[in-house]
């Protein structure tokens, strides 16, 4: 009996290690394959796929790991615990590498973290697997993209929403620079400025609301942008519009999930902010957003801003109640950054996606573009050059 | 023997002069602390609370706002804190003691909201829509639990119950295009691995913890698999839709609380109806009882004729059934889509709130509101821009329920045969 019993117990483990652990290696896609499902379709409107010189700053140093474009390139994504379908920044990333897939005749894998320990040993795996980019995806990626960064000097790596040095505020002074890394940072709070300024020209109770999935700088710096678009707009308007669920001065006593998977967490804050009077909310959390797009619709009235990703695109189902979204075009700096390694071009550095650049934008307002006054749009439109030419701060007063 | 000396120790420990001293100056010290953080530090004595009491700003049924003037609602706090406990001291409580107490925390928690929202407005009917909302998994995870030890099997399995059932009603209702078939089949999954639970731990008298953590292991991984291989990637296996809320005619139009639980999906009410079923079965009929008697003494049960392994692989059925539920409630009955890992370890908290509730249904609802409750007020409190870090907040109904554990209030009981195989001889 105790043999049965054994041998149960055996497979029970043998399948919840294969599904669990390896379960990222499981699904890695190899194979340059045309056939990848659709993760999400191209969130952006066409746009110049390469960056403006000023891209890359000419501290940058010179080219790594020359390469022959005979055999075909292996590009590789380490993504964070989202996984590639998350509708988010690693889609958007993985949508690059796609992208890059097509185009340059590549090859590309991923493989997801399922918890922060795996950072290292998923890049580990990828450099075992000798690719010629290895991108990493996500704020908390920093610390382990550092480490092996350091430890492989001739390796190019490609990181998504961080970088290092002290040229640049936005980067982590503590590491590098690196020759051998491209920061893909993104002036996120230029275009969230926008959507605080139309949230605050849209609401109608006075009171438009947001929240986080963790404080982390990647997070707040969106929050950050929507609080002083809420402000310019009252300083020019004279209204008092108020953002619920966020304030510059503490902004570690902002609201948050706490993660970025519990949608149930992003649903009970969004009603919150709902049941406070705030009808407009701008969750920057990931998927636990669209437990706040779930509240928003039960609610039936309210309107939500997408981030990341234009949502009317990846979440059809609230295009109703998505006003706009806050885009990071991440994956044309990813696609970029391959086209560099192929190209032979790379360097290390860091990259800002701004207004300017198309790096960051709002996307179109879709249904609801009846809805925004025509004026509205226009002083949107005047207000995004201002932004460009630096007439108008984005940071809060 | 044990649990009959343990009884007596409980009525001892009511009944002790000291305890009821002990339990008189805890209440004086809520009436201290009262003044000491919350009145001393008010600086405007004119300021007023301002308590929203209709859920939706839109409403059309609209109770005015309940306007609180801060200072002297904290001074009746205080003093009806000071008052009870003299008299406790005094000529004590008793039996009533607990209850007491929980009307001293009571007055505490809303002198600190009314400290808190001095000045500013919270929506109070949100507050209890939230707490709601959030104890409805947290009841069915601790009702789950609650079946299951009842009848000596421990189950903390549940969150990977919860996983399968939550990623197979969004799957299958949005194959079949029916909510009510996904939420069967969302029931049935946890059934399933309820019964993997079952032949680990009755029939092959596994330890039940490690039966349970493998299978939580499991349910991670196979959701995980599922969900980034198919659901995610073909968007149509994974729009379920949710169920519509339903009014309950009459019931909805009560002032303030009828909106809060009259106006919920269907789920929420099956929640209700099993929570009462349950407290009824489990104490009331022949059935309870000797569920009961097959958790606390399976083989005095076994003498008198029960058979105790059909009533225990039964108990981790009608287990994973309503944890089967409770995860469907994630997908379906919440956000209308399955993601990974989406449960968020709400399978343990309910555990917790089975202990706190002292393995009973209607005690498992109350600590499942208790912690609803402090997130509630956490997001409140955040949305207010309080001073008080939130993280304490949220951490506090765990400290009351280590309190709770460490018998200072009261002390709960598992079930004697609890985690024990059964060995028939």
């Amino acid at each position: 009996m105790s043999k049965k019993l054994y041998f149960f117990m055996a497979i029970l483990l043998v399948a919840s290690m294969t599904l669990a652990a390896c379960q990222p290696a499981a699904t890695a896609t190899t194979a340059p394959q045309p056939t990848t499902p659709p993760v999400a379709q191209p969130t952006t409107p066409p746009q110049p796929t390469t960056p403006p010189p000023t891209a890359v700053p000419p501290t940058a140093a010179p080219t790594v790991a020359p390469t022959t474009a005979a055999v075909p390139q292996l590009y590789c994504l380490v993504t964070d615990t989202g996984g590639i379908n998350d509708k988010s920044f690693n889609a958007s990333a993985w949508l690059g590498l796609q992208q890059a897939q097509t185009d340059l005749n590549a090859t590309i894998k991923y493989l997801q973290s399922t918890q922060e320990t795996d950072y290292a040993k998923n890049i580990q795996a990828m450099l075992d697997a000798k690719c010629n980019l290895i991108v990493t995806v996500g704020f908390l990626l920093g610390g382990a993209t550092a480490t092996a960064a350091a430890a492989n000097p001739t390796q190019p790596f490609a990181i998504v929403d961080y970088c290092y040095g002290k040229d640049s505020p936005l980067c982590d002074p503590s590491a590098g620079p690196f020759d051998n890394v491209l920061g893909l940072t993104f002036a996120t709070d230029q275009a969230a400025f926008l959507a605080g300024y139309l949230a605050a020209g849209m609401t109608k109770t006075g009171k438009v609301g947001t929240f986080a999935g963790l404080l982390i700088p990647t997070v707040t710096i969106f929050e950050d942008g929507y609080y002083a678009g809420v402000q310019y707009y009252n300083s020019v308007k004279g209204t008092s519009v108020q953002v619920l669920g966020y304030d510059p001065k503490q902004p570690d006593k902002g609201l948050a999930a706490g993660g970025f998977n519990d949608q149930t967490v992003g649903k009970n804050l969004a009603n919150s902010l709902l049941q406070e009077g705030a009808d407009i909310i701008m969750p920057v959390a990931g998927a636990v957003g669209l437990g706040a797009a779930a509240a928003v619709k039960a609610n039936g009235s309210g309107l939500i801003i997408g981030v990341d990703q234009d949502w009317t695109v990846t979440n059809p189902d609230y295009t109703s109640i998505t006003l706009t979204s806050v885009m990071k075009v991440i994956n044309v700096a990813v696609f970029d950054a391959a086209k560099a390694v192929n190209d032979g071009t790379f360097k290390g550095g860091a990259y800002t996606g701004t207004l300017e650049n198309n790096g960051v934008q709002i996307a179109p307002y879709h249904d609801l573009d009846s809805q925004v006054p025509a004026t509205l749009k226009t002083e949107i439109d005047q207000l995004k050059a201002d932004i460009i030419s630096g007439k108008v701060s984005v940071k809060p007063q | 023997m044990a649990t009959t000396a343990t009884i007596y120790h409980r009525g001892m420990l009511a009944a002790s002069p000291r305890r009821q001293r002990i339990m008189g100056a805890a209440f004086l010290l809520f009436g201290v602390a009262i003044w000491l953080f919350f009145i001393r530090t008010v600086q405007n004595p004119n300021e007023v609370a301002r308590y929203a009491m209709t859920l939706n700003y839109e409403a059309e049924t609209k109770i005015p706002d309940w306007i609180v003037p801060v200072l002297p609602a904290m001074y009746i706090c205080m003093g009806i804190s000071f008052i009870l406990g003299i008299y406790q001291i005094a000529r004590g409580f008793k039996r009533w003691t607990n209850l007491a107490l929980g009307l001293v925390v009571a007055l505490f928690i809303f002198a600190f909201l009314t400290r808190e929202t001095a000045g500013a407005s919270i929506s109070l009917a949100g507050i209890f829509y939230l707490t709601l909302s959030s104890a409805v998994t947290l009841t069915m995870a601790a009702l789950s639990g609650i079946m299951s030890e009842r009848a000596g099997v421990v189950n903390i399995a549940i969150e990977g119950m919860m996983l399968m059932g939550a990623m197979t009603a969004a799957f299958i209702g949005s194959v079949t295009h029916s909510l009510w078939i996904g939420l069967i089949a969302g029931i049935a999954s946890g059934m399933l691995m309820a019964f993997i639970h079952g032949v680990l731990s009755i029939k092959y008298k596994t330890d039940q913890i490690i039966s349970g953590t493998v299978i939580n292991i499991f349910a991670t991984g196979l959701t995980s698999y599922i969900s980034t291989k198919f659901l995610q990637t073909y968007q149509y296996l994974n729009e379920p839709g949710v169920f519509e809320p339903i009014a309950i005619p009459g019931l909805v139009k009560i002032p303030f609380f009828g909106p809060i639980f009259f106006n919920n999906n269907i789920c929420v009410y099956i929640m209700f109806v099993v929570l009462i079923v349950l407290q009824i079965a489990l104490y009331n009929t022949r059935w309870g009882l000797r569920v009961r008697s097959v958790g606390e003494h399976p083989k005095a049960a076994d003498t008198l004729g029960i058979n105790v392994i059909r009533t225990r692989y039964m108990a981790v059925l009608l287990s994973g059934a309503m944890a089967g539920f409770a995860g469907s409630y994630f997908s379906i009955g919440s956000v209308g889509r399955f993601d990974n890992l989406m449960t968020g370890g709400r399978g343990f908290i309910g555990l917790a709130a089975m202990i706190f509730g002292n393995w009973n249904p209607l005690g498992g609802f109350g600590a499942g509101m208790l912690f609803g409750f402090a997130d509630a007020l956490g997001s409140k409190l955040t949305i207010l821009g309080s001073d008080i870090p939130t993280q304490f907040l949220l951490m506090a109904p765990y400290i009351a329920t280590m309190i709770v554990l460490a018998g200072v209030v009261g002390r709960t009981m598992a079930p004697a045969a609890d985690g024990v195989p059964y060995e028939k001889e």
